[in-house]
Formats: C-alpha cells, structure tokens, sequence
C-alpha cells in the first residue's frame, strides 16, 4: 500500500505543477493591471513604476514564475498585492471555512442519497423509485444561484429558522450545505440507484439469496459494498468540485471561503494570491482523489495497488 | 415504510408555517441593534491606505478627519473646529479642545501630522499620496494648531484632508484596523463577514444614540432583499436593486426613502477613431438615445438626468446648459451632414458600425442592450462587449474602445474637469481616456486649481462646462438615486449624493407603533 500511496503521490506532482503553471501564464495574459487597480488612475507614473518594481512585477513573467516556485519548497506563496499580506496567512484564514462547508455538504448528500439510491434500486419501477427519479431530476437542474436564494426565501424569511447569511454557529451552515449538498446527493442517488441495480443483477446476490440470507442482508452486506467503488469515485470529483465551485454558495451566503476570495482575487488583478488559492485547490483536489482511490481498493480487494 | 414517510413529510410541512409564527426570533432591531448590509467586504480598514468605496464608507463611521463634508459637498467642522487660509499656500487647522481617540489617548496635531506625514512617505505606498503632492510641509506649532503649506496653489486642497485620522505610530494593519476618534470604534471584523461596531463615548460630538452597529458584507443582491424582508439586517443604502424594491414586503415593518445620487453615469467616446472624432457623430447618438426612457423602464424612475459629469447639486454645476433631447429625426440629419448617409433606405444595412464596451452587471447590460436598440433605429449598428471588470477597464485606460460607458463615484470637487478632460490628463496621467484636447478646457481648469476665490472657480468651471456641452467628448447620461431601505423605527440618517455613512451616528431607535408589537416581527 505504500508504495502505491508514493507512486500516487508522485503522478500527483506533474498535474500540480501543470495546474499551477497553466493557471499563473493564464492571469499574466489577462488584460488589467493590479498596479492600476491598486492605485488607481490619479497615482503618479513614478509611484506606479515604484510600487511595480517593489512588487517585482517589472520583471519578465519568467523569471517571476522561477520567483514563485522558488518560494514554494519554504511554503512561501508571496504576497497578496491587495492586502500586502502573505498569502498563506490569506488562505489560511479563509480555508477552513471553505473546508467545514464542503466537507458538509459531501456528508448531507451521502446521507441522503445512499438509503435514498438504495430505496429507488430495491423498488425499481414502483413509487418511491418514480419519486426518487424526479426528485433527483429537479435538484440537478436547479441550479445554486437559484436554489440558495429559495431556501433562503422559505426557511428564513417565511419561517424565520434559520440565519440568511453570514458565518459563526451550526445554524449558519444549514442553508449553504443545503445548497452545495442538494446537487451532489441528486446526482449520487442516480449513481448508487444504476451502480446497485447492476449489482443486484449479478449471480453472487442470487446465490446469498439461495443460500437462505433474507433479501436486506443480500443487499446491504454484499450488494451495496460492491455497488459503492463508483459511487465513491464520483464522491471524490464531487468534493474537488465543492471546493472550487462554491463560490456561488459562497457569494449568496456571504460565507467568508477561498471561492470569493478567489474571485476578489481575479478581479483586482492580485496574481500572487489567485495562484496561491488555485494552489490549494488544486492540492486538495489531488488529496481525496488520493484519498477516494485508497478508499475504493479498500471496498474492492479486486482493485490492485497497482 | 413508505407511508410512514410520507406521513411524517405531510406533518412536518404542515407544522412549519406554524412553528415558524409561533417562535418568531428576536429581530436585531428589538435588541436596538443597527445591521447595516454593504454590496461588497473592504479592501483594507486603515484611512490610510483605503481606496474602495465599502472600506470608506466603514470608516466615515469609525474615523475622525480634520473635516467632513455636508450634503452639498460642503467642508464642516470634524476634529478641526475651524480652519483659515491666510494665503493660497497656507492652511491653518485648529483642532477642538481635549479630542482623544477610542483607546482614551487624547488626539494631538502630531497625530495629524504624522497620518498625512505616513501618507506621504514612499516607503508607505499608500495610493493616497498622488492626493497630497502639493504638500510641502506640515507643522504643529501647539497641540491644537496644523499648518499645512502647499508648494503651489490648489484649491481643492480642503476636500483632500476629509481623511481618518490615527494615532501617531500606529502600525499599517491589514485587516487589523487601526484605533480612530470616530463616533464608532471596531469590535471585530472579520474579513468577507461582518464589522462590529460600538459607540464611543468620547466622541467629540457626544456618544451615538444607536449603541450597537453590525455592518454585514452580502455581496449577492437577492440576498441583501431577503435580509431585509427577514429583518436580519435593517438598513440598506443602495443595496436593492430597482427591480426589487417594488416586492418589498409591505407589512409597514420597512421604509423606503430615497434622495438625488452623487455618481454620473456617462457614455464615453473615443476621439482618436475616425467617425468618433467628429462632433456631429457623437450628437448624433446623444441625440438618438432616449435618456428618459432608459430611466423609466430599467431605473423605475430612480435616477436623474445628468447634462455634466458633476454631481447634481454640486456648487460648481453650470444650470444654464442646455440639455440635449432625444431626437432621432436631428440624429438621421447629423449622421447624413457628417457623410453616413442611410446607405439602403429600410434596408438592414447600417450607416455605421461601432462597438460598445461596459462590465458584466446587469443593469448596465440591460441598458447597453436600450442603447442598441435605440441606436438602430437611426442606422447605427452597435455590437456589445460586455466584460469583466479588470478587462474592462484595463481597456478603457489604454484607449481600446470606440464606446464605453462608466459612472464616475465620489465626486467631490470640479477638479474632476482636468483630471478628465484636460489634454495632459490622457492615462496613465488622468482620466482623459477618449483623448480629447482643447486650449481653452486647459486653460480654464488648471487656472481654477489655483484659483482661491469660489467666485472666480466657479465662472471658470461654467465655462468649461459650456465647452464640454459644445464638444460632447463623453455625453452624461444620468444620476442614479441614493435609495435607503430601513426598519421603520430607524430615524435621523441623512441620505447624502456621495452615500456617506456620517450621520449613522445621529440615528436613533424610536418605539415601535403599537399594531406592529405583536405580529410585525415575523416580516
């Protein structure tokens, strides 16, 4: 297992670099100056070319791109333009709360689609599976701009439950995982519903069958297990998505995350701290893909550590 | 199973509405607690670096300067109590008696001197220090007394000292903001969150009726609505958007006021491209775009037509130009007499192809989409470019557009004419970025900058006004409306054109109306 956990850890190390690369050519393309945006239009040229040069963005995007890899092995991710803070201190701050709104979000949606994905597989072509269909179909369509702010109108508004926005007590954390988590546990219920089904088809769940184990148990010990290794697939691309795509739940919840700081980021042209946040994402993408692959060998000894 | 289900949703549904009504929560209002929403979190909190608008509107409320200035852009008395110029070059600033900051260190005229000496020093980087080159020295001669003397003249140097004033050493703090003399003082802030405020009670003009201000950054606009309507925040200055402001709940709980808006919204033209260039083009599309309409249908009528880049009400504005009309019959005409015949009648050919440039929101997507329309109807072909912002305005600085439109915020003084039309203001230098030049502008606006007399400025800037309606470099579009939403028993703000959050502290809480005491609080 190790040594597939290293060689993992070593494939990770291009894409990182890959990510990292591509994204910091890609913003010193964009059009925008963050001298400019920083100083803004009535600053004198000698205070701009001051700044530029302290902020070392005089120099050609080469040898700032050596600067930056430079830092990395000192955990150095430069320093914000906008906040003339370090970015690490930036996204440290940020983080955990992207994190805790990821993390449970993932969690609400394995909660509901797992016994929800079963429910519908079991009873194929009766109600609850109709139901269940639908369900899922809605949720996926809706998109967060347009579920957040629903929720938002209901609970808050109409039944005064739960906070609008805003960040601190468990209560706050309801709507936005709500929101994150409500396309995640459709598209999940969908995975374990078709993954089961396929299970459920094959001989070995008909020969527990005959071996006298009531039909839950040939579902729930050996069906389901099997039935899983793809749902714990897509989970895995499904929290790397959270991550770099909540930044809609973030905006509509004002939840302080790397996704609106990533945004603010681009827009003030702040180059250090746009490649330091897509860093991080890009790390812990890799992480729980990791992480899921482990995860699926184990549920499937016949899955090698190739 | 299923029916269990089933039946425990239909009950949990049914007992929602009731669960929700019966065990209405304490709104921050009834706990006498001010929640303000801003559009956006600031940048930085520390007066001396700060340039955004949300980070300046946070400190009007927890800063002190030497002078503030009225709704008409007028200064009035801060922590200065009164000020003279004894000559063009020289500003004497006498503070008040016993001025002390929030930490109880009492406010001394080195405090002053070192906040503008900060600015001032390069090693600071601070974006405010363009603001301050004029300045040759400071000096303190007592502890109340500031004399600022200036290397030239420059009469709008008293709208430049509206700047928080900090303690003497204080260190520049990211988001740490430091210690001010405002009617307000920082308990907390947590970036892309909330600001907490409280009241000082060594304020200069007394402690604050309102002892508590939260101040939430909720940067999506349905959501600001929404928390207005669940009463979690229950003062908005410009936070709804015009569309929704009709779908406020009217349960009598909110009020809506509104007052003329400070910030000119304008289509820029671009003088170096050939069909720009001439005078007749450019009236030809102001003379095609129907302002009125425009304001009617996508403002709901709250905004007010602008004929100069100053704010309405400004001391400077010129009330006899002329105001130009939507006329597309005279817009045909100009564009034939200046050579871009209609070159097939009803026919779907254009007399003249532009492109429109402007950002990604939607209000001034939908009113670039008006403007298209209306341009078609005189044979103009305009295609939309709707970018993001630092795209955009990158290329409206470096003078890649035919079209753009932008508003200018926060303007407080006329100095804003040479700053955007004087011919040596073209970027990086200025805002002059459609290129347009003229003797007499130049003349006339850098003579008023060293003009002391209000009198003669104000004639000089007349006359630069009646140029710019002559020569339509940009064409003024209008003024948005400052509209506030807030909780009824809220009273005493006064809704300024430059969105100042200053009179927050003499707001205070009234008694809610008998009715609402029981039912009102859930809406």
């Amino acid at each position: 297992v190790r040594r597939y956990f290293f060689r993992r850890v070593l494939h990770a190390v291009p894409v990182v670099f890959g990510v990292v690369t591509v994204v910091f050519l890609l913003v010193h393309l964009l059009p925008g100056d963050p001298v400019e945006i920083l100083l803004g239009e009535s600053a004198m040229p000698a205070q701009k070319e001051e700044l530029r040069r302290e902020m070392r963005l005089d120099r050609p995007v080469l040898v700032q791109y050596a600067d930056f890899l430079s830092g990395l092995p000192r955990g150095d991710l430069g320093t914000s333009i906008r906040s003339r803070e370090p970015v690490l201190r930036e996204i440290r701050r940020r983080f955990p709360a992207t994190l805790l709104l990821s993390a449970t979000a993932i969690f609400v949606a394995v909660l509901v689609a797992v016994p929800l994905g079963v429910l519908a597989a079991t009873r194929k072509g009766r109600p609850a599976d109709t139901l269940s269909g639908v369900a899922s179909m809605v949720s996926l369509s809706i998109p967060n701009f347009c579920l957040g702010p629903l929720l938002v109108l209901f609970f808050s508004v109409q039944l005064s439950l739960l906070p609008v926005g805003g960040f601190g007590t468990a209560r706050h954390l309801v709507l936005p995982a709500a929101t994150l988590g409500t396309g995640m546990a459709a598209l999940l219920t969908r995975m374990v519903r078709a993954s089961l089904l396929e299970e459920l088809g094959k001989e070995y769940v008909t020969a527990a069958a005959a071996r006298g184990l009531s039909r839950s148990e040939a579902v729930l010990r050996h069906a389901l297990r099997n039935a899983l290794v793809p749902v714990v697939t897509v989970l895995g691309l499904s929290f790397g998505a959270a991550l770099a795509g909540s930044v809609i739940t973030e905006t509509i919840f004002s939840w302080p995350g790397v996704g609106r700081l990533l945004v603010q980021a681009i827009d003030a042209r702040d180059y250090p701290l746009v490649q330091g946040c897509v860093l991080v994402i890009a790390l812990c993408t890799v992480a729980v893909n990791l992480a899921t692959d482990l995860l699926c060998a184990r549920l499937d000894p016949r899955i090698r550590y190739e | 199973m299923q029916t269990t289900i089933f039946i425990l949703l239909a009950f949990s549904i049914a007992i929602m509405p009731a669960a929700g009504s019966g065990c209405a929560r304490k709104l921050p209002i009834d706990e006498e607690r001010l929640v303000i929403a801003l559009p956006g979190a600031p940048v930085s909190l520390d007066p001396r670096v700060a340039t955004d608008a949300y980070g300046e509107q946070i400190l009007q409320m927890t800063h002190a300067s030497l002078v503030r200035r009225d709704a008409a852009a007028n200064p009035t008395p801060d922590l200065a109590e009164r000020w003279e110029s004894p000559d063009p070059l020289t500003y004497v600033f006498r503070l008040r008696r016993a001025l002390r900051f929030h930490d109880g260190r009492p406010l001394t005229s080195s405090d002053v001197r070192y906040t503008f000496e900060w600015i001032l020093d390069p090693a600071n980087r601070s974006p405010h220090r363009a603001l301050y080159r004029h300045v040759a020295s400071i000096a303190t001669p007592d502890d109340r007394t500031v004399v600022f003397r200036l290397a030239e003249p420059f009469a709008p140097f008293l709208s430049t000292v509206v700047r928080g004033i900090v303690p003497a050493g204080s260190p520049a703090g990211g988001y740490a903001p430091p210690v001010g003399a405002g009617p307000y003082r920082f308990d907390s802030v947590s970036p892309d969150g909330e600001a907490v405020l409280s009241a000082f009670d060594g304020h200069h003009a007394g402690p604050p009726a309102i002892r508590a201000v939260t101040v939430k950054f909720v940067p999506d606009s349905n959501v600001r609505f929404l928390e207005l309507s669940a009463g979690s925040v229950n003062f908005a200055l410009n936070g709804v958007d015009p569309d929704l402001l009709p779908a406020l709940p009217a349960s009598g709980r909110l009020a809506v006021e509104e007052a003329p808006g400070g910030n000119v919204t304008y289509l820029g033209f671009n003088l170096r491209d050939r069909a720009l260039s001439d005078e007749r083009v450019r009236r030809a599309i102001a003379t095609a775009i129907d302002r009125e309409a425009i304001v009617r249908a996508l403002w709901k009528g709250r905004a007010d037509l602008a004929e100069s880049i100053l704010p309405p009400g400004s001391w400077a504005l010129d009330d006899a130009t002329s105001p130009v009309r939507f006329d597309p019959a005279r817009a045909r005409r100009l564009l034939d007499e200046a050579g871009y015949t209609d070159p097939d009648g009803d026919g779907p050919l254009p007399r003249l192809r532009l492109t429109y440039k402007t950002s990604q929101n939607e209000l001034r997507r939908r009113v670039a989409a008006a403007i298209q329309e209306q341009l078609r109807q005189v044979g103009i072909a305009m295609e939309i470019q709707s970018l993001e912002w630092g795209t955009f305005f990158s290329y409206v600085k470096t003078g890649n557009f035919q079209l753009y439109s932008l508003t200018w915020v926060g303007i407080a003084d006329p100095d804003i004419f040479h700053h955007a039309f004087h011919s040596a203001s073209v970027p990086p230098d200025g805002a002059n970025r459609g290129g347009y030049a003229d003797p007499e502008v130049d003349r006339l606006t850098t003579a008023a900058r060293r003009e002391s007399s209000p009198e003669r400025r104000r004639e000089s800037y007349r006359r630069v006004q009646r140029i710019l309606a002559r020569d339509l470099p940009v064409f003024p579009l209008w003024a948005g409306r400052n509209v506030l939403v807030r909780d009824r028993r809220l009273e005493g703000f006064t809704i300024t054109p430059d969105e100042s959050y200053a009179s927050v502290a003499s707001m205070r809480i009234v008694p809610a109306a008998a009715p609402a005491a029981g039912q009102g609080s859930a809406r």
